[in-house]
């Protein structure tokens, strides 16, 4: 394991530098996932063998549990199948719909256990274990696992699902027309010349609503923005925490903040997959059947 | 943005490799885990509803086979009670004719008894009479022969 000291040095580059020896071997944590590996011109970095070994566990757990399923439940059934209701319930709060919950709940359960997985095994005390390449200040350690949300492509890359299966719902469920008309809204502008002679408003109304769906597209952009760095900002500010506490004090000060980091890793994969839920409801509701039943509801009182 | 994917090393492959590690997550997940699991909790609930179904018409089933059976059973009593009275009435009934003819009965073998006594009675007065008749002749007869005798004894 490699002994932290208080010299410390945080670079303009956000790298964070906990020397092994007197100077000569470092620990570099960078902004980026190192590459531990090569196939051909595709790097294997240590973000992504974390992620590799994520998905084995996870794999493992789906087998042993496919294997062990019982008509009366027992171990580790019981606890998926007390695990499973209460997010089902917790989907159900979340979309007020149960035929949605159902259809985005195994995506949503995915997105969660991937994410703390990840989360949790960037935790696990196995930094010494690792390969010692060249890096920018002369030889650097380089550990073989880092949480593989702690790699902005790995959020990046759930993100962009997230938003493109979240859009693909929402064309299955309402059409591609309304869909269309969330983000490019001719029908408003059409509107217009429907309208203009009953309510002169909608001369102004009209163009802010096309408007507002440009503004809907490019809130589709910031939900990856958003999602990617909310998650990989607070991943890795937990391991520059865990490696800052290191180099003040190492092997028990780290120890509460590991407990917090665990905390955080779950409440990070909680509001990823909570997030996806809501994109898929917003993208599965009807702007008009809402508008309509405003409509009805004003007209009503 | 060419600083942003140069600082955070943005790079298109581990981005689809790591949307590859997703994918087989969310395919292992589903086909293996989630999909049985829900399909076996789906059924178990199902199973669970017709039993509770079941046990909710059972009981009813139960009850009013109850009701019936209490039913059944006062009406069986009624009836027994009735058969009862009925048959004790006839008993009464037969057990008061039994018992005049028996008196009937009794009272003509009495009389016939009596009537025999009567008639042995008379027989045997008749028949002592007779012999008392037949002694008191030959007693007479035969005083009269000594009598005779000591006549003719004397002559």
């Amino acid at each position: 394991m490699a002994k932290p000291t208080d010299q410390n040095d945080i670079h303009e580059r956000g790298e964070v530098i906990a020397p092994e020896t007197s100077g000569e071997l470092t620990h570099e944590l960078t902004l980026y996932a190192e590459p531990v590996a090569h196939v051909g011109n595709f790097p294997i970095t240590n973000a992504m063998v974390t992620s590799f070994a994520a998905v084995i566990i996870i794999a493992l757990i789906a087998v042993v549990l496919r294997m062990r399923l019982r008509e009366i439940p027992r171990g580790i059934q019981n606890f998926f199948e007390a695990m499973l209701e209460g997010a089902l319930n917790l989907c159900d709060q979340v979309t007020n719909n149960r035929r949605i919950s159902l259809k985005v709940f195994p995506l949503a359960l995915s997105v969660f256990l991937f994410i703390l997985v990840n989360n949790w095994l960037g935790l696990l005390p196995l930094g010494g274990i690792g390969v010692i390449e060249n890096g920018d200040h002369g030889p650097a350690f380089v550990p073989f696992l880092r949480s593989g949300t702690a790699d902005i492509n790995t959020t990046i890359a759930l993100a962009i699902m997230a938003v493109v299966a979240a859009n693909i719902f929402g064309i299955l469920s309402i059409g591609i027309w309304k869909t269309f008309n969330k983000y490019v809204n001719v029908k408003a502008l059409g509107g217009i010349f429907v309208r203009l002679q009953k309510d002169p408003t909608v001369l102004v109304v009209a163009p802010v609503t096309f408007f507002v769906g440009l503004l809907e597209l490019i809130g589709e952009f910031a939900k990856v923005a958003s999602l990617s760095f909310r998650l990989f900002g607070n991943i890795f500010a937990g391991e520059v925490l865990l490696l800052a506490m290191s180099a003040i004090f190492a092997y028990a000060l780290p120890i509460p903040f590991i407990f917090l980091e665990i905390f955080v890793g779950l409440i990070q994969a909680l509001i990823f997959s909570i997030l996806v839920l809501v994109y898929f409801t917003i993208a599965a509701s009807d702007h008009d059947e809402h508008e309509n039943h405003e409509d009805k509801k004003t007209i009503h009182v | 943005m060419e600083s942003i994917i140069s600082t955070f090393h943005i790079d298109w492959k581990i981005i689809v490799a790591q949307a590859i590690n997703f994918a087989i997550v969310f395919g292992v997940l589903y086909f293996l885990a989630l999909k049985p699991l829900q399909k076996l909790m789906e059924e178990r609930s199902e199973r669970i509803a017709r039993g509770v179904d079941d046990a909710k018409r059972n009981a009813a089933l139960l009850e009013s086979s109850e009701k019936e059976y209490q039913e059944a059973l006062t009406k069986a009593r009624a009836e027994a009670q009735a058969i009862f009275q009925e048959g004790k009435n006839e008993a009464e009934t037969k057990r008061a004719e039994i018992l005049e003819k028996t008196h009937l009965e009794v009272e003509v073998m009495i009389a016939n008894g009596k009537k025999t006594l009567e008639d042995e009675k008379v027989k045997i007065v008749e028949e002592a009479k007779n012999e008392i008749a037949t002694l008191a002749i030959e007693a007479t007869k035969k005083i009269l022969i000594a009598d005779a005798d000591q006549i003719e004894k004397i002559k």
